[in-house]
C-alpha cells in the first residue's frame, strides 16, 4: 500500500508532472490506432506475396503487376464490393499454376472475367472485409459465411436457369427438386418467372383396388424402398396403425374403371411360355425404361418407368394385362407407349411379369377388414401427410402452399435457421441436414424421410443453395433463361398416332417432350424416306454404345404410312434447299477426294465408325448405313454447321470449306451398309 | 535565456495586436484576473472566483467536466465520422463497412465515438446523482437543475437517434420497437409517430431525419443549454458547497475564499 502511495506520488504528486505524464499516455493510446493500421492482416499478406514470387524466374514482371494496397471489385449495378483480391494477389497470374499455398493461388480458370463478377457472387463471404475471419467466417449480422467449394455450382445456377456442360451437380440437383417431387409440396418459384414443375408423374390413386392389394399399399407406404430400390416416394414412418388406416381408406375411396381388367385372356397367360417372356422382354425393349434388380442387387434397366423387381408381389394379373395392351386407358397421362401387341404376346409378358415375386416381401402382413373409424381416421391422416400433393385421391383436394416457399431458400438468414446440437452453423449443413433427417428438427415435421445418398443430397444442396435473393434481383441482361416446354401438338390422325405411341416420352419435337431420344423437328430433311419406313417397322440402333433402344412397336402398315408421310412433310427445315444439294451419286474420284478428306483431314473415324473392322469411334452414330438413311442435302448442311441444325450437339464445327463437304457428302453418300450387316444391327 | 524569453514574451503582451484581444493585460491584481475572466466571450460565461475547496476531486468529482469531455470528443469525432457516412438507405452500411475495413483508423474512430456516447449518457446521470443527492439543487439553483434535466434529455435523445445511423439490423429494430412506443401516446400517438419517422416505418425518411436531428438540431440545442447551464453556475452563486447554505442571512464563512495572491 505504501509501495502504491510512493509510485502514485512520484507520478501525479506534482501538478506539472501528471499533466506530462497524462499527456504522453493520451499520445500512446492516439498512437496505436494507426500503428494498428499499419500492422494490418493484409499488408502482412501482400509482403508474403511479395517474397513468394521473389525468388521466381518471373520475379520482374510478377512484381510489376503487384498492385500494393486494398484492390477493390466495384460493381454498382451487381451491388459488389469485393476487397478479396487484397490477399489474394496471384488470382489472375498465370504463372503461379504451381503455387497450391493459399491465398496466392491461381483461379482455375472460369468463362466469366473475375473483374466482371467479383468474388462474392459465387463464393459468398463478406466482399468488403480486409481481414479474414471477416471476409470467410462472419455471420453475427447477417453477412454469408464463405460457401464450401463442393457447393460452388450453385453459384451459376444464380443467372443460368438452362443446363450448363460444367454442372453436373446442379444439374442433377435441379432434376432431383422435380423427380423426387419435392416441387410437389413446395413452391420453387425460379428467377426467370416459371414455377417448377413436378416431373415424376405420381400415379393416380383413383382406381388403385383395380390395381392392387390393400396389403400391398400397406407395406409400400409403410417402405417404399423394401419393395423397390429405386423408388421415389420417400418413407413416413408410419406406425402399423396409421399404415392400415390409410390402406383402409385408399381402398375404400377407389372407385371401378371400365377396361381396367381383361379376364378374358387370363387362361392364355396361363400356358404361356416363361421363357419367351423374358424374350419379348427384351425385344420391346422395356429395359430402357424399367430397371429390374439383378442377383448381385444392381439395377438394370432405365429410371422412366416404375422397377419391376418385385411387380409380381404388386399388382393384379387381370389388371397387368389391360395395362399392357393399352396403358392409357387406365391413365391417359402415361408415359408408357401403347405398344400394338397381340393377344398372345401379352399373355406372354403378362405371366413373365408376374413371375418377378419376392415370396418374403409382405408375407407376414394380415390386415383385418377395415371399420368405418379406421377409413375416417385413414382420410384424415392422408390429408395431414399432403399425400394428395403428388397423388389424386378420390375424396382429398389437393392443399395448397403445403410446404414452406422455397424460391428464395439459398439466402435464409441463419438468424431465422434452428440448428441442431453439434450442426455447423451454415446454411448448406442446414439444408442437407434437414433433407438427410427432416424428423430430427421435430416431431411435428411433416416432411418425410427420402433415401438419398451423399451425392444426391449435396446435388440437392447445390440447387437449394442457388435459389437466393441474389439469383432473384440479378439484372435481367445477366440472366440466362432455362429451356421450358412448348405446348407443341402434332395434329391430324397422325397426331393422336403419336400421342397413342407416347413419342415425346423420348423424343422432342418444336421444343416439346423429353430428350432422351434424337430431336424430331427436322426428321423430315434430315432422313429418307425408305429408310423412316424401314427403322419404324423395325428399329435398329443407330448408337451401339446406348442401352436405351427405340422399341419395336408393332405398327399396321396404315399406321406406318401415316407416321412417316407426317414426318416427311411436316418436320421440314426451312433453310435446307434439297435443290442445291450435291447429288446422290457423283463420280468416283469426287468419292475418293471425300473418302480421303474423311480419314485424313477432319479425321472424322475418330468419332464414328464406317468400317466396322478397322474404325473405333464410338461417340458419333455409326455411319455404315448412312448413305441409305440420310439426305445428300442434310449430310452437307450438317458438314457445313451442325449447331445450327442441332444447338448443342457434340459434332464440332470445323469450318469446312463448300467444295470439302460437297466430297465428303459424296463419300458419305456412297455407304449403303449390307443386308447382312442390317440383320445383325 | 529565460530572461530573453521573458523580454520576448512581454513585448509580444505590450503590442497593439495583443492589447487589442486581451485588454485586460497582465498583471496579478484581484481585478486583473477578475476582467481576464470576464472579458473571454468563453471564460465569461464561469464565475470569476472560485473556492479553492472546490477544486478538490471529492466535491464534485469532477463529472460535469468530464460530461462536457465526453461531448467534445464527440463533437469532434462527429465531425469526422460525417465525412465518410451517407445518410442514405443503400449506402449507410456500406459505409459502416468501409469505416471498418478500408478507411485509416476509421474503426477507432468509430468506437471512440460510441464508447464516448456511453460514457457522456452515463457521467450525465451521475453527475444528476451527485447534484440530488448533495442537495446543490435547492434555491437559488432550482432552474438550474430544470436546465440539467433538458440536457438529460437532450443527451438520451442524441444517444437514440444515433443508434439508427449504422443502418443494420440492430438500429433498424430497435428505432422500430422506440418508435412504436409513441404510438402509445392518447388521441396524437400515430401523428407523433409519422412525424417522427417521416412515414409509418422506419425508412429512408427517418434516417434522414434521425440523421438532421443527430448531427445538426440536437448538438445545437445542447450547445445552447450548456452556454446557459455554465452561466447558470455564476449567476447562482458559484459551485455548490456543502453545509455553505446560508444559515443566517449574510453570513458567509471567509475561510472557504480562495487566498489572494498577492
Amino acid at each position: 500500500m505504501k509501495f502504491l502511495s510512493s509510485i502514485w506520488r512520484a507520478l501525479f504528486g506534482d501538478t506539472m508532472r501528471a499533466f506530462g505524464i497524462v499527456s504522453g499516455l493520451l499520445l500512446i493510446a492516439l498512437a496505436i490506432a494507426p500503428a494498428k493500421d499499419h500492422f494490418s492482416e493484409w499488408h502482412g499478406y501482400q509482403n508474403g506475396y511479395l517474397s513468394l514470387i521473389h525468388d521466381r524466374s518471373d520475379a520482374i514482371s510478377l512484381r510489376r503487376r503487384f498492385e500494393p494496397g486494398i484492390q477493390q471489385i466495384w460493381l454498382p449495378e451487381l451491388g459488389v464490393v469485393d476487397r478479396c483480391a487484397t490477399c489474394h494477389e496471384g488470382l489472375k497470374e498465370a504463372s503461379l499454376a504451381d503455387v497450391k499455398m493459399q491465398p496466392f493461388r491461381k483461379h482455375p480458370v472460369i468463362p466469366h472475367p473475375l473483374d466482371r463478377y467479383g468474388c462474392v457472387i459465387c463464393h459468398r463471404g463478406q466482399g468488403p472485409a480486409t481481414t479474414v475471419s471477416e471476409a470467410h467466417f462472419s455471420e453475427r449480422a447477417g453477412e454469408d459465411p464463405i460457401l464450401p467449394a463442393r457447393f460452388i455450382e450453385s453459384g451459376c445456377g444464380q443467372c443460368h436457369q438452362n443446363e450448363l456442360t460444367g454442372t453436373p451437380q446442379l444439374n442433377s440437383g435441379r432434376k432431383m427438386l422435380a423427380q423426387y417431387g419435392c416441387v410437389s409440396c413446395h413452391l420453387v418459384k425460379t428467377p426467370d418467372g416459371t414455377t417448377m414443375k413436378a416431373t415424376d408423374d405420381p400415379p393416380s390413386l383413383e382406381h388403385l383396388a383395380d390395381k392392387t392389394t390393400r396389403e400391398w399399399v400397406f407395406s409400400w407406404i409403410k417402405d417404399p424402398q423394401a419393395y423397390a430400390v429405386s423408388a421415389t416416394m420417400p418413407n413416413y414412418k408410419l406406425s402399423d396403425a396409421d399404415a392400415s388406416d390409410i390402406s383402409a381408406f385408399l381402398m375404400s375411396s377407389s372407385t371401378p374403371h371400365a377396361g381396367d381388367s381383361d379376364a378374358t385372356m387370363i387362361a392364355l397367360a396361363k400356358n404361356a411360355d416363361p421363357s419367351a417372356g423374358a424374350s419379348l422382354y427384351g425385344e420391346s425393349f422395356c429395359a430402357t425404361c424399367h430397371a429390374v434388380q439383378n442377383g448381385a442387387g444392381n439395377l438394370v434397366g432405365g429410371n422412366v418407368g416404375p422397377e419391376l423387381t418385385r411387380v409380381g408381389n404388386k399388382v393384379k394379373p387381370a389388371w397387368l394385362q389391360a395395362w399392357i395392351e393399352n396403358p392409357h386407358v387406365y391413365n391417359s397421362a402415361t408415359m408408357m407407349p401403347h405398344y400394338r401387341f397381340t393377344p398372345q404376346q401379352v399373355a406372354t409378358l403378362t405371366s413373365y411379369l408376374m413371375s418377378k415375386t419376392d415370396s418374403d416381401y409382405g408375407s407376414n402382413v394380415h390386415l383385418d377388414p377395415a371399420t368405418p373409424a379406421q377409413i375416417a381416421h385413414g382420410k384424415k391422416l392422408v390429408a395431414e401427410l399432403g399425400c394428395a400433393a403428388c397423388h389424386t385421391i378420390n375424396g382429398v383436394n389437393k392443399p395448397d402452399n403445403f410446404a414452406p416457399d422455397l424460391s428464395r431458400i439459398g439466402s435464409k438468414p441463419l438468424s431465422q435457421v434452428v440448428f441442431l446440437p453439434g450442426m455447423q452453423h451454415a446454411l448448406p449443413a442446414y439444408i442437407a441436414g434437414k433433407i438427410k433427417d427432416p424428423q430430427a428438427f421435430g416431431p411435428g415435421l411433416k416432411m418425410p424421410q427420402y433415401t438419398l445418398t451423399d451425392t444426391q443430397r449435396d446435388g440437392l444442396t447445390t440447387a437449394l443453395l442457388s435459389l437466393g435473393d441474389r439469383s432473384q434481383t440479378m439484372p435481367e441482361k445477366l440472366r440466362v433463361a432455362g429451356i421450358h416446354q412448348t405446348t407443341y401438338e402434332p395434329a391430324g390422325p397422325a397426331g393422336k398416332l403419336m400421342t397413342d405411341l407416347d413419342c415425346f416420352s423420348c423424343h422432342r419435337i418444336n421444343g416439346h417432350g423429353s430428350d432422351m431420344a434424337p430431336d424430331l423437328t427436322l426428321e423430315g430433311s434430315s432422313v429418307q424416306r425408305a429408310w423412316l419406313d424401314a427403322f419404324l417397322k423395325n428399329p435398329n440402333t443407330l448408337r451401339p454404345a446406348l442401352t436405351r433402344r427405340m422399341p419395336r412397336f408393332n405398327l399396321s402398315d396404315a399406321d406406318r404410312k401415316t407416321l412417316t408421310d407426317y414426318i416427311m412433310v411436316v418436320y421440314q427445315s426451312a433453310t435446307i434447299d434439297p435443290d442445291k444439294a450435291p447429288p446422290a451419286v457423283n463420280p468416283p474420284a469426287m468419292v475418293e477426294h471425300g473418302r480421303q478428306l474423311f480419314y485424313s483431314r477432319y479425321a472424322c473415324q475418330s468419332c464414328h465408325i464406317i468400317d466396322t473392322k478397322t474404325d473405333k469411334g464410338y461417340i458419333g452414330p455409326t455411319l455404315t448405313q448412312v448413305g441409305s438413311r440420310l439426305t445428300p442435302a442434310w449430310i452437307y448442311a450438317w458438314l457445313k454447321n451442325p449447331q445450327e441444325l442441332r444447338p448443342g450437339t457434340m459434332e464440332p464445327n470445323q469450318n469446312i470449306s463448300d467444295e470439302d463437304a460437297r466430297a465428303m457428302t459424296a463419300f458419305l453418300m456412297t455407304l449403303k451398309g449390307s443386308g447382312k450387316q442390317e440383320g445383325k444391327q | 535565456m529565460p530572461g530573453k524569453t521573458d523580454k520576448i514574451l512581454e513585448q509580444v503582451e505590450q503590442s497593439r495586436v495583443w492589447r487589442s484581444i486581451f485588454r485586460s493585460g497582465r498583471g496579478t491584481s484581484t481585478l486583473h484576473r477578475a476582467l481576464a475572466i470576464q472579458q473571454n466571450v468563453f471564460l465569461h460565461l464561469f464565475s470569476t472566483k472560485v473556492r479553492k475547496r472546490m477544486l478538490s476531486v471529492s466535491s464534485t468529482w469532477y463529472l460535469g467536466t468530464l460530461t462536457l469531455g465526453t461531448f467534445m470528443i464527440l463533437i469532434i469525432t462527429g465531425v469526422l465520422l460525417m465525412l465518410y457516412y451517407h445518410p442514405s438507405v443503400p449506402q449507410a452500411y456500406a459505409d459502416m463497412k468501409d469505416l471498418q475495413f478500408v478507411v485509416s483508423s476509421g474503426l477507432f474512430l468509430r468506437n471512440l465515438h460510441r464508447w464516448s456516447a456511453q460514457a457522456m449518457v452515463f457521467l450525465v446521470f451521475a453527475h444528476m446523482f451527485k447534484v440530488f443527492y448533495r442537495g446543490a439543487y435547492r434555491a437559488p439553483r432550482e432552474f438550474n437543475w430544470v436546465i440539467g434535466v433538458v440536457l438529460l434529455l437532450i443527451t438520451l435523445l442524441l444517444s437514440y437517434t444515433g443508434y439508427l445511423l449504422p443502418w443494420d439490423q440492430l438500429a433498424y429494430w430497435a428505432i422500430t420497437v422506440g418508435s412504436n412506443l409513441s404510438k402509445a401516446v392518447p388521441l396524437v400517438g400515430s401523428k407523433i409517430h409519422f412525424l417522427m419517422l417521416g412515414g409509418n416505418q422506419v425508412n429512408a425518411n427517418a434516417l434522414l431525419r434521425f440523421y438532421v436531428l443527430h448531427c445538426l438540431i440536437l448538438p445545437l440545442a445542447a450547445l445552447l443549454f450548456i452556454a446557459v447551464h455554465f452561466w447558470r453556475i455564476r449567476k447562482d452563486g458559484g459551485l455548490y458547497v456543502h453545509q455553505s447554505e446560508p444559515k443566517r442571512a449574510g453570513a458567509v464563512d471567509e475561510s472557504t475564499l480562495v487566498k489572494e495572491a498577492k
